[in-house]
């Protein structure tokens, strides 16, 4: 007789794909003019965007752990602070990255790179927002600087996609 | 027009050449009959079940093993190629029946519904699911390997077969289609990479290039708009009785003795096409994009002034480089065209009589009663025929009892071992034929498994 032998479909449950996507994530270019078109004094820019991918349903679910790569190339003289912060649309701060940038020249813009990692313990955090502040903060005063700050970021993403 | 598309019927390489039942002259419109009726019991005149996958086994994946499942899994993706599929056919006969006329022509015909499916393995889209693309930056992900069909449809069929002469037999069958449901998605292309940005901008670039994906759907459209289940069988019920969408096809089939020893014998079947002109629709994506993150700007905004939609931008951005059409447009689907040739040598106790006497037959229709053989099949399907080779042993032990056993090398395996019987008693004619019979003591280990059985009424006016 036909029979199945040696098989034990309880293994279903375990079957649990983890993808890990790396996505880009976002990039800018800041001048000394960013700051002193809002004014001579200025020492913060700021831009804001949604993300509302992060809190919708599948990463709240299945994201285990995200790793956030900042690439910075200073050509100002100037050291800065850009600060990443996560909000909810009621502007709740859920989660916020701090990363001082070396000071650079034209002639020799330096590279400060910077990986955050969040792991399971506040990826729960990260998922409760959907926008991102970010600014830009200047010790002193940049006006008639010459230089660029550049960023190159990328996310790289942990799921695991459970039933 | 597109040489569809899915391997339909499976390689039913015991039943071909079982002279025995009229099952045999399904498979071979110009096979020898030597009975003057038959009458296909309705509904369990032959069963056909067919489930297959070329390159995995159920035991491959679920075994009991201390070796962790996802572990097997990954294993399997990467060891499949994008050819290797999975299909599930199923046929039922519902009415068949024939007769010989004064002139010694034989008329048959029948109603049979049929099920197939298939589905090709996705390799790259499985890699992209199961692991991501991040340990796969610079690799292109193939989409265009998305490749599924699905067919449910009605085939009447009216044949007819003639001994032109000793050596000859020749027919030809007529068959209408009527399909009752149909999808395919087959011609879809498109690629998916992520590569260190060369533009500069930001970390990578992911660019989906040339994505054209189509699905097309027939007599499936109406379903989703019927409220009830009795509404959506007495739809499906209409559309098997010619109320959908309709086709035409011919089988075609002759057996040459070449002497009394040697025989051979070949086919053509489901040379057609199925012409899907009511209640299709179909869908097509088609697009390019690339994509490197979110560009913030900076702009000297006032307090209170709103921000910058930039990512409501890119979705925008995205959804307008892609466009989504629903395309009503009639398509012809073509039959899977299959063909069988055999040749086979005759041997052992001399058998058979006909109607001068009861004697043995004598001279180029001499009979015997085991024989042994080589047989070739081919199904065209999307990414091209599956071929298989069979080599086979017959033996009838009786008027009553005969046996085929075969030895099969195919897309599935190279070792299909399988087993048909025929009896014959008074006129009920009854067979069952099984493949793959060596894994029979854990189907889990088969990577497909078929199984055909039926009952007829067979005259035969000198018995």
């Amino acid at each position: 007789m036909a029979c199945v032998k040696d098989i034990d479909f309880d293994q279903t449950d375990d079957i649990i794909p983890s993808p890990v996507v790396a996505l880009d994530f976002i990039f800018f270019n800041i001048n000394s003019e960013n700051f002193s078109d809002i004014s001579p004094t200025n020492l913060i820019v700021t831009d804001t965007t949604s993300f509302d991918f992060l809190n919708e349903d599948f990463l709240v679910d299945n994201l285990i752990k995200a790793d956030f790569y900042f690439k910075n190339t200073n050509s100002l003289p100037s050291q800065l602070i850009t600060q990443y912060q996560f909000l909810d649309e009621n502007n709740v701060l859920h989660y916020e990255i701090t990363i001082p940038v070396n000071s650079g020249a034209i002639s020799n813009p330096v590279i400060t790179e910077y990986t955050e990692i969040i792991d399971e313990a506040s990826i729960g955090n990260l998922v409760l927002s959907n926008k991102l502040v970010v600014n830009i903060i200047a010790t002193s005063s940049l006006i008639n600087l010459d230089g660029i700050l550049n960023l190159e970021s990328k996310t790289t993403y942990y799921l695991r996609l459970e039933e | 027009m597109f040489w569809v598309i899915s391997l339909l019927s499976q390689n039913k390489e015991v039943l071909y050449g079982l002279e025995e039942t009229p099952q045999g002259m399904i498979l071979n419109p110009g096979s020898r009959i030597s009975y003057d009726y038959h009458f296909g019991v309705p509904f369990i005149s032959q069963i056909h079940f067919n489930g297959g996958s070329s390159g995995v086994t159920v035991y491959d994946i679920f075994q009991e093993s201390s070796v962790d499942i996802n572990t097997r899994i990954s294993n399997k993706i990467f060891e499949l190629k994008n050819t290797d599929f999975f299909t599930a056919t199923q046929q039922l006969e519902l009415l068949n029946f024939g007769w010989k006329n004064k002139k010694n022509y034989y008329f048959s015909g029948g109603i049979y519904q049929e099920f197939d499916f298939v589905l090709y393995f996705p390799k790259d889209l499985a890699i992209l699911a199961w692991e991501g693309n991040a340990n796969y930056i610079g690799k292109e992900f193939d989409l265009g390997e998305i490749s599924a069909s699905g067919d449910f449809l009605t085939v009447y069929h009216f044949g007819i077969n003639k001994k032109l002469n000793k050596k000859i037999t020749i027919g030809a069958r007529v068959k209408l289609y009527s399909s009752i449901l149909n999808f395919r998605s087959t011609s879809n292309s498109g690629t998916l990479l992520t590569r260190l940005s060369e533009s500069g901008n930001n970390i990578y670039e992911h660019i989906l290039s040339n994505l054209n994906m189509n699905v097309n759907t027939s007599g499936i459209t109406s379903l989703s708009e019927l409220d009830t289940s009795e509404q959506v069988i007495d739809k499906l019920v209409d559309n098997a009785l010619f109320g959908g969408n309709l086709g035409l096809g011919v089988d075609l089939g002759a057996t040459y003795e070449i002497d009394e020893k040697w025989t051979a014998s070949a086919s053509i079947l489901d040379l057609g096409a199925i012409f899907h002109k009511k209640d299709i629709e179909s869908y097509q994506v088609t697009g390019e994009y690339t994509l490197d993150g979110i560009e913030l700007l900076f702009p000297p905004l006032q307090v209170g002034t709103p921000s910058t939609p930039y990512y409501d931008d890119l979705i925008d951005d995205i959804e307008d480089n892609f466009i989504v059409d629903t395309i009503y447009n009639s398509y012809t689907q073509m039959r899977p065209v299959k063909m069988y040739a055999s040749i086979k040598y005759n041997f052992g106790k001399e058998i058979g009589g006909d109607e001068v006497c009861n004697c043995l037959k004598m001279g180029e229709n001499q009979e015997y009663n085991q024989s042994v053989g080589f047989q070739y099949f081919s199904v065209f399907r999307p990414k091209g025929p599956q071929i298989a080779a069979t080599l086979f042993y017959y033996y009838r032990l009786s008027d009553y009892f005969s046996l085929k056993t075969t030895y099969s090398a195919d897309s599935y395996s190279y070792s299909n071992i399988g087993l048909g019987l025929v009896t014959t008693i008074k006129m009920v004619n009854f067979y069952i034929v099984a493949d793959n019979l060596k894994w029979y003591s854990n189907l889990a280990k088969a990577k497909s498994v078929s199984l055909q059985f039926g009952l007829s009424i067979i005259i035969d006016k000198n018995e």
